[in-house]
């Protein structure tokens, strides 16, 4: 047996983990919730014997080095974390329920492998790449970025319990007609080549509107509610819609990986037939215009299990305040050292070491936003989510979509 | 009444400045704009060639993003302006608020007045047997078991003590923000009075400038001002500026090894390295070493560190091969050919010529057979010659050395000819800095390091117990206060309540 198919063992594991800990809040039995804890311990277990003789397999190889550097072993190693710090906060809080929000996010990680076909060889080094500080920078960074990750999830079961009020449908018809305008808007201007203004112009638009939240948000909870069904709607209906596109990919016998990244979303949103692209869109808004229709009584369902917002508030502060540290010393600062030892520039706004930056900021955010009066919970929950997201993209977006020295953390 | 109005005016306005400046809540606004900005430079590749910019953006759109500064965002004034901005924010909220943190990490430790027990978080009332001397004992032993320093006062049938630790955790806030600003400092003596530049340097030449990326602003200023003239030479056909180094630099060997799958080179370098040499301007050799990636040589506070290698076009290199008897011990005799051309080894009276070389070839260990690969950029993989041996003009067998050979070449005579190197074909790409500044940058990120770990992991506890006498018992008080991670400090506070009360 060799590291991959544990690997693949311990993925298993996390699914199954997963269904339990959702099982187990829509259920609410004790020994649902066992069996998603065994599960969790189980996965965790397999993952470290897995990381380890990977490490060793690279050894009689000849190659000789921590299973860190590509962004195969990062996921591998990212979803590790976000496990094990779960498992310390299960532990210590004694609150199961925070399962059913973290395991999706190492069941993704995981599946993400497979679906976007990242190369899991052991290969060897680039000679930039042959430093002692690449072993701590990578294990700083991704244990801070794994703690973020649960930091999300509490924050995530936070801003449910916010969403008291939803207000008249009036807002889910406007809403729902902001967002078709958009869409509208979008083609309309990519097809008369002016994408980059179109998605720069929603940047800003976004960036707006979280500012209007984070400032006014407490205030306004229709609004929050809103915000919450678009982030799950999208979040969702991204997953869907990318694993409809693998399905398509895979009918038609084509290999996953770079084909799969480059057509993304054309058998959905940019299929050349109109009318699939039409109902791609009127499916997303009916996803939309259920959670929102029904998002209260998850809530309701949630309010039962999890506990009080202080203590939610507190656990995202202290995930937080421990991330934070690790990332500034292991992600920039060590970063940088690493990169004037190599390049003579410590810091050269390269895109990846901008984002981290960003992230860096918006955790910065984050902590002081607390000693701005009126700032604890809502809006300062909002912060951590869009710091999560602010990771993800550091760490995959820049690779996947911008370009810069640390390419060599792509796919292949 | 005129005149505190006249004062009024400076003073209203300075303290409305150092208010501005002095709140959190600038510090958000700021970050938040600082995070936003930086996400557009990511999105526009920055410092691309105008051709570049031209296949992704029209033309007007090109002229809206240069006025704007999009194409080398972090550089423009206005940028520049938000970071300077951010840290004095950064340096008048510390100055507001350190004098203070000062004051209750430094404040002498009191005992409790019952007010005051009414007030902490956390109080907890005991009665322990065996009088007042044996609790104030075993008090003073919970207190030092959790490292607690103490101060301990006596009244009439009371007694006081007062306890405290992590009081230094105060001060990991304010380390962590003059971090920031000893990192702002060195960035900014960086570009000052340093450079950035570049230099390819072919195997076996010297240079005594290298090709600046971007000149130091203090020289730049000076001369515009025309104080003092800049060192920088500028081309007038308006090529790249140079930058002299006081000093010559000189490769005198360039390598590249490759990672090897099975014995055969993958053409996947592993390591690249050059021996450069230092020699002063009287030409006297001061210095040398051999550079690698991550591993740079230094010189006069200018350093050269190994960052790319390409082959000169249509250079011709000299072959550099070793002569060596069998079985014999020695080193053997170096000798240098050039491609195409012959020279007589008196040791082994032969001519040895060499009739061609190749950048990648590769024996078949079985047959023995040289095949001959493509090699991307005409990098050398795995170079090899091809050799004529003449005993007097006769010839007496060809045979082929390379650098990594998967077999045995063929050598039928008593000595032994080996590949050394092809040398002078080839340029080292050095990048080329002097940051005078970089060493308060550095110790900015030692402090950036340090001090959120103070201020998150640590906390400033306090303790206060107080001894009663109560019917030959003595009933103990304890109360307690942190100002950080309430429930590890309450888990503590409990602890030491049982040590006491056992």
């Amino acid at each position: 047996m060799d590291s991959a198919q544990l690997f693949t063992f311990a993925t298993i594991a996390y699914l199954a983990a997963m269904v339990l800990y959702i099982s187990y809040l829509v259920f609410r039995k004790e020994g649902v919730g066992k069996a998603a804890s065994f599960t969790t311990y189980a996965g965790l277990a397999l993952q470290t014997v897995a990381l380890a003789m990977r490490w060793i397999e690279s050894y009689q190889m000849g190659i000789g080095r921590a299973p860190l550097s590509n962004l195969y072993e990062s996921l591998v190693f990212f979803t590790w974390c976000t496990v094990l710090i779960y498992v310390i906060v299960e532990w210590k809080y004694k609150i199961r329920a925070f399962g059913a929000f973290v395991m999706p996010v190492a069941f993704l990680a995981l599946a993400f492998i497979n679906v976007a076909g990242i190369s899991t060889d052991i290969s060897p080094l680039v000679p930039a790449l042959k430093s002692n500080w690449l072993f701590y920078h990578v294990l700083l960074s991704f244990i801070s970025y794994a703690t973020f990750g649960v930091a999300f999830a509490v924050s995530l079961i936070y801003l449910l319990q916010d969403t008291d009020e939803r207000g008249s449908s009036v807002n889910l018809f406007a809403a729902l007609g902001i967002f078709a305008l958009l869409v509208v808007l979008g083609y309309v201007l990519t097809a008369s080549g002016m994408k980059v203004p179109f998605w720069i112009g929603l940047g800003v638009l976004a960036v707006a509107w979280f500012t209007y939240l984070v400032m006014k948000g407490a205030l306004n909870k229709p609004l929050v509610y809103l915000f919450i069904t678009l982030c799950s709607t999208l979040a969702l209906g991204l997953l869907v819609f990318m694993g409809i596109d693998y399905l398509v990919f895979s009918m038609q016998g084509q290999p996953a990986g770079e084909g799969f990244r480059k057509h993304m979303f054309e058998s959905t949103f940019i299929s050349r037939s109109i009318p699939v692209v039409a109902v791609s869109w009127a499916a997303l808004f009916s996803l939309f215009a259920l959670i929102w229709s029904q998002g209260l009584r998850i809530k309701a369902l949630l309010k039962q299990f999890m506990p009080a917002q202080d203590i939610l508030d507190d656990l995202t502060y202290r995930l937080i305040a421990f991330g934070w540290p690790l990332f500034t010393a292991g992600g920039l600062v060590m970063g940088a050292i690493w990169a004037n030892s190599a390049w003579g520039t410590y810091w050269g706004w390269d895109p990846k070491e901008t984002w981290s930056l960003i992230t860096w900021f918006i955790y910065s955010i984050y902590l002081h936003g607390r000693y701005v009066r009126g700032w604890r919970g809502t809006q300062t929950t909002i912060i951590s989510l869009i710091g999560f997201l602010s990771v993800i993209f550091t760490y995959l977006g820049v690779n996947l979509v911008l370009s810069g020295l640390h390419s060599y953390g792509g796919m292949n | 009444m005129e005149k505190q109005e006249q004062q009024g005016m400076v003073e209203v306005v300075a303290d409305k400045i150092w208010k501005f400046f002095s709140s959190v809540k600038l510090a958000v606004v700021l970050l938040i704009i600082l995070a936003v900005v930086s996400v557009i430079g990511t999105v526009i590749q920055q410092n691309q060639a105008p051709e570049e910019y031209l296949k992704e953006y029209s033309l007007t759109t090109i002229q809206l993003f240069e006025n704007l500064g999009f194409f080398d965002l972090y550089h423009t004034w206005w940028f520049v302006l938000l970071l300077l901005l951010f840290t004095a924010n950064l340096t008048i909220c510390t100055l507001e608020r350190f004098p203070y943190a000062w004051k209750a990490m430094r404040a002498p430790l009191k005992p409790l007045e019952d007010d005051g027990f009414k007030a902490v978080p956390f109080k907890k009332e005991i009665v322990v047997k065996g009088g007042m001397e044996a609790a104030e004992t075993t008090a003073l032993k919970a207190l030092h078991g959790k490292r607690y320093s103490h101060q301990l006062t006596k009244e009439q049938g009371m007694t006081h003590l007062a306890a405290q630790k992590g009081a230094y955790s105060r001060m990991g806030v304010y380390v962590t923000h003059l971090s920031i600003i000893l990192i702002f400092v060195g960035a900014l003596i960086g570009a000052f009075f340093g450079f950035k530049g570049f230099l390819n340097l072919p195997e076996g030449e010297a240079s005594s400038v290298v090709y600046l990326r971007n000149e130091p602003l203090w020289d730049q200023i000076m001369d515009g001002f025309g104080i003092s003239k800049s060192p920088v030479i500028h081309d007038p056909r308006g090529g790249v500026p140079a930058m002299p180094l006081g000093f010559y630099v000189r490769t005198d060997d360039f390598e590249v090894d490759y990672y090897a799958n099975a014995g055969r080179p993958t053409g996947m370098p592993s390591e690249f390295w050059s021996l450069l040499s230092v020699y002063d301007l009287r030409q006297q050799k001061v210095l040398e070493k051999r550079i690698r990636v991550n591993d740079p040589l230094t010189r006069n506070g200018i350093t050269f560190y190994q960052s790319s290698y390409g082959t000169i076009p249509n250079a011709v290199g000299k072959i550099v091969l070793n002569v060596n008897q069998k079985n014999s011990p020695g080193p053997g005799e170096t000798i240098v050919v050039m491609p195409g051309s012959s020279v007589y080894v008196k040791s082994i009276d032969r001519t040895i010529k060499a009739v061609g070389m190749a950048p990648f070839g590769m024996r078949d260990p079985a047959t023995g057979q040289v095949q001959y690969y493509q090699a991307r950029n005409e990098e050398l993989i795995n170079p090899t010659v091809e050799l004529e041996v003449y005993r007097g003009k006769s010839l007496a067998y060809r045979t082929q050395v390379m650098k990594v050979d998967s077999g045995e070449p063929s050598m039928p005579e008593n000595y032994r000819i080996s590949y050394i190197d092809y040398w002078g074909a080839r340029y080292t790409g050095l990048q080329v800095t002097k940051d005078p500044g970089v060493w308060i940058v550095y110790a900015g990120f030692i402090l950036l390091c340090v001090g959120p770990l103070v201020a998150f992991f640590g906390s400033h506890r306090k303790l206060w117990v107080r001894i009663q006498e109560r019917k030959g018992q003595a009933a103990v008080l304890v109360g307690g206060s942190s100002n950080r991670n309430r429930i590890a400090f309450e888990r503590e506070f409990n602890s030491i309540v049982e040590t006491i009360a056992k």
